[in-house]
């Protein structure tokens, strides 16, 4: 099972678990409609377009209606405490929430007793809290943008509001440094998949990969464009990549899915997710030495 | 016989500290924020962070910006918020501008808010990771920069109050611009 967590903007959604499908433009669990835009909506709608691609089992998700109250999230977290050892996924992806330090621990103490420990990714405020709480080994990936790896690098920030002013004030040729401070004040992930003009994958402190074609400057500015990456890097390793093949491919196809929607900075994240099913098809083999082939058989 | 200290069950880990000149409205703060069914709990604020009196609320950090705006509404008087890190950096101020040509895209702290020049329409925010930031994202995609909402109104978090500053830089390159 590949589980993501996180919040939606839908005021009144209660905590709903369930695998998830599409209607039309929206998500649909348990015959709740999601919107698939910035946030978790958009990281869910690539991660199931992806598993659409592979034929994989759709996504499980765990969502819970909440704009900023924490309400959705705190039942987020509880439903995972005190769930997730009989879920064992394989993959537990955590994304918007209000962070909340004191339950990530508890949350991590309990993925201690799956039968196999699921391969741990988090983005957005479930990363916040898992560097703040001191949690940030118990994940296997973070992915994070260029503000939020001077968040990492900083031993003293909960939040990226409250970086140092000269952490802020570097450009994304200073990732390495960066990157290499966070795994020093271990707020870093095994695996980091750094989001910018330059992607960059690091794996305990080595850069192993850097990303730059095609260049797309424009998806910076649009919303959910860093969440699909991590939804695709979570199916990718559900699908069985080593982590740091799975976060590169990430990182290809997003940005290729960029240039196939002639992005601008006015194109909505909707239009980005629905290029991904001609950019796997046309890349996906030749990226990955894995080859759908039509029918449903694969080929090494 | 031996006594043992039965172990205090922590409740809650904030990171964020807002500091008041009397007992009083500390335990009032409290009472406002509990009522609104913000995690918080009364702590004795570390030496180097005291500024008025020994008794202080310990808030989720992330927080800040909602409790700011409940405790104001409640005219309950607080000296200030901010991280009960000792060390940790001021809120960050400065924005950063990107010109795409039609479109411009500030940056302030982990969000961006990205707006038309030609009319002033916000096109894209981006950034962020916390729960207000989706729904700010519908509340402001296609609104003109002088009739948005203000995220500092409507959210809930940091998060929100970056996006607050990137509109409120947006809004003087606007005025500014035309």
């Amino acid at each position: 099972m590949l589980l993501i967590a996180g919040t939606v903007p839908v005021k009144d959604l209660p905590l709903t678990m369930g695998k998830v499908s599409t209607e039309k433009e929206f998500l649909i669990v348990n015959d709740y409609r999601i919107p698939c835009t910035q946030g978790t909506g958009a990281m869910i709608g690539a991660a199931l377009a992806a598993t659409n691609y592979l034929t994989l089992e759709a996504p499980y998700v765990l969502v819970a209606g909440d704009i900023g109250q924490g309400k959705g999230s705190r039942e987020i977290y509880e439903y995972l405490i005190q769930r997730v050892a009989e879920l064992s996924p394989a993959v537990l992806a955590l994304h918007y929430c209000l962070p909340n330090m004191l339950l990530t621990k508890k949350l991590c103490e309990a993925i201690e007793k799956c039968a196999k420990r699921p391969v741990m990714i988090a983005d957005a405020a479930s990363m916040y809290a898992a560097k703040s709480a001191g949690m940030a080994k118990a994940f296997d990936i973070f992915t994070p943008d260029a503000t939020e790896i001077a968040f990492l690098a900083d031993p003293d920030a909960t939040h990226p509001a409250y970086i140092a002013r000269h952490l802020f004030d570097t450009d994304i040729t200073q990732v390495p440094r960066l990157a290499a401070a966070a795994y020093r004040n271990k707020s870093a992930a095994n695996l980091l998949l750094v989001k910018g003009a330059i992607d960059y994958i690091v794996r305990d402190g080595d850069i192993v990969a850097t990303i730059t074609e095609p260049d797309v400057s424009a998806l910076e500015a649009i919303g959910g464009t860093g969440d699909t990456i991590t939804g695709l890097v979570s199916v990718f390793a559900y699908a069985g990549l080593e982590l740091h093949e799975a976060a590169i491919i990430a990182a290809r196809a997003n940005r290729m899915a960029g240039k196939f929607a002639q992005a601008t900075p006015a194109t909505r994240v909707r239009q980005i997710i629905d290029q991904f099913p001609a950019v796997f098809k046309e890349h996906l083999c030749q990226w990955s030495g894995v080859c759908y082939m039509e029918g449903g058989n694969y080929d090494d | 016989m031996a006594f043992f200290k039965r172990k205090q069950k922590i409740q809650f880990e904030g990171g964020g500290l807002v500091l008041f000149m009397d007992v009083q409205d500390a335990m009032k703060a409290e009472r406002v924020l509990k009522d609104a069914r913000y995690a918080v709990r009364l702590v004795a604020p570390p030496p180097e962070l005291r500024k008025g009196c020994d008794l202080a609320v310990e808030i989720n950090l992330v927080e800040q910006p909602g409790i700011e705006r409940l405790l104001n509404q409640k005219d309950v008087a607080y000296v200030s918020i901010g991280p009960l890190k000792v060390g940790t950096s001021e809120l960050l101020q400065i924005v950063k501008v990107t010109d795409f040509g039609r479109w411009v895209m500030v940056t302030a702290g982990n969000m961006k808010l990205t707006f038309d020049k030609d009319n002033g329409v916000i096109v894209n925010t981006s950034g962020g990771g916390c729960p207000d930031i989706p729904h700010l994202h519908a509340e402001l995609l296609g609104k003109q920069l002088t009739e948005a909402p203000r995220p500092r109104d409507i959210g809930f978090t940091l998060c929100a109050l970056m996006l607050d500053r990137a509109l409120e830089e947006s809004l003087a390159l606007w005025k500014g611009g035309k």
